[in-house]
């Protein structure tokens, strides 16, 4: 208890944490189960299944390997000052663990069932040249998928999401400072989706999800994630039951763009990746309105 | 970084052409087009999620309202009322009373004009802003001339007007809040209410 007397505390509501790190086993390991779930019943199925594939492998990965070793003390003190994120992603790219998550990954993948133009696609990294990895994995790290590069870039950003969060488990939430509206204060990425959580103690509060590191940060509802805009945001639903649809398009008319925002007081069962990916059909709706898409996933490209 | 060249290798590697999607380069290709089949006939809904404070009280708790349609066109039905996890007062939460606030904004009851009660009459009549407010000020400035206090008990100089409340509105700003007091208190009035208070 503080000797202070708090005027703010009200019952037993909490303060909304800034930000929650990942855990990178149980995260791949929940991502999988939601992806499998989500396939039993959709026409993207062999899609989800794949990535659920995909996934499984990563949290066996994320349980077998030595924890990285964390950001240094003094890199996150100065990135701190100056109001930087504590992860360098290009100087995770070229560290000994995501060295070796690649080498698995790419050695592992092969196992796993895959159409013909996944495993050539597969097949052309194991055997392509270490600066050409790096180059897509660079790409990746600056949240940009290179043109006619999606394949690919879908076993490497598996990588690059495996070494990130296991990076991003290492850090000390407290130390966590906002940088600026939509972006990652962990690793500097940009968030896939946002989600509305719903927990016993706090419902409502927002929570933007990054595409890279999976690190999950409050940010203000009803809020360009994209521009920082409180003015000119809209909601898009997809017809029908729109009161209960728990998953929609945050648009902004100030920037253009939209963010896909998931509900979990609506939909506990909603993970921002797989439900990310599932609900590609509001995706292809969106693509025909005038809002470019300002959540970043490298496994839906074109959208 | 020689991104060009690193494309020529993955092509000549994979003999792949540049196919623009994940799913389609991918290999799943048939999930997406049945996907995109399937989703063709459907139409995008509007919705909005506006910020408000709730009328109620002078605590002024912040609230989401949700609504179907456009809100910015005036072409939206309310749908659900929440308390705003952002806002520091209320953090979410709100009293039964604000949390029946979907029904007080629906209500058929609603008073959404001035309305007036004659005297003799049971039931309550509309009347135009400009006859309300002239027979408030005629009613105010009566009641203050006759009932105002100027001296207390011991003889010393008061201004107080006890036979007058005054409930103020909630969602103002600190401008208003500021008049509002300044009128109010300079009237002698002590029955009095708005957020100013707290």
């Amino acid at each position: 208890m503080s000797p202070k007397p708090d005027p703010s505390v009200i019952s037993n509501i909490a303060t909304p944490d800034f930000a929650r790190l990942p855990d990178p086993a149980r995260l791949f390991a929940r991502r999988a189960a939601r992806l499998r779930a989500l396939s039993s019943d959709a026409r993207l199925g062999p899609y989800l299944r794949f990535l659920a594939d995909l996934s499984e492998m990563l949290a066996g990965l994320a349980a077998e390997l030595a924890p990285p070793a964390g950001v240094d003390a003094a890199t996150i003190a100065r990135n701190r000052s100056v109001r930087m994120p504590p992860i360098d992603r290009a100087a995770l790219i070229r560290s000994d663990d995501m060295a070796a998550i690649w080498t698995a990954v790419l050695d592992r993948a092969g196992g796993l069932a895959m159409p013909d133009p996944a495993r050539a696609a597969l097949e052309a990294l194991r055997s392509a040249p270490e600066a050409d990895r790096q180059a897509l994995l660079a790409e990746l790290a600056a949240d940009r998928v290179p043109e006619g590069f999606a394949a690919p870039a879908a076993f490497a950003a598996a990588a690059l999401q495996l070494a990130a969060s296991r990076l991003a488990a290492t850090l000390d939430p407290a130390q966590l400072v906002p940088i600026r509206t939509g972006i990652c204060p962990s690793c500097g990425g940009l968030p896939q989706a946002s989600i509305v959580t719903a927990t016993i103690q706090l419902d409502g509060a927002r929570y933007a999800a990054c595409a890279c590191c999976s690190t999950q940060w409050n940010e203000v509802r009803v809020k360009c994630l994209c521009c920082g805009s409180t003015k000119g945001i809209g909601y898009r639903a997809i017809e029908g039951a729109a009161e209960e649809a728990a998953i929609r398009a945050e648009i902004c008319n100030e920037c253009d763009s939209w963010v896909k925002i998931l509900y979990q007081n609506r939909d506990a069962r909603l993970e921002p990746f797989a439900d990310d990916i599932a609900s590609l059909g509001l995706d292809a709706l969106m693509r025909d309105t005038e809002w470019r898409r300002g959540g970043f996933n490298p496994f839906l490209v074109g959208y | 970084m020689n991104i060009d060249l690193s494309r020529r290798s993955f092509i000549k590697l994979a003999g792949a052409g540049v196919v623009a999607s994940s799913l389609g380069s991918l290999g799943f290709g048939e999930a997406e087009a049945q996907e995109l089949a399937h989703i063709k006939p459907f139409r995008l809904t509007t919705l909005t999620e506006t910020r408000n404070t709730c009328p109620y009280c002078s605590v002024a708790c912040g609230i989401i309202m949700y609504s179907e349609g456009d809100a910015r066109n005036g072409q939206a039905e309310l749908i659900h009322i929440e308390g705003d996890v952002d806002h520091p007062t209320n953090r979410g939460t709100l009293c039964p009373k604000g949390a029946a606030l979907k029904d007080f904004v629906r209500s058929e009851s609603r008073l959404t004009e001035p309305k007036i009660r004659r005297p003799g009459s049971d039931a309550f009549e509309p009347i135009s802003w400009d006859e309300a407010l002239d027979r408030i000020a005629r009613a105010l400035k009566d009641d203050r001339d006759e009932n105002l206090v100027q001296f207390n008990e011991d003889g010393v100089p008061v201004n107080r007007l006890t036979t007058t409340g005054v409930l103020a509105a909630s969602a103002t700003t600190n401008e208003t809040a500021w008049a509002t007091f300044k009128v109010i208190k300079a009237m002698g009035i002590a029955g009095f209410d708005n957020q100013a208070r707290v």
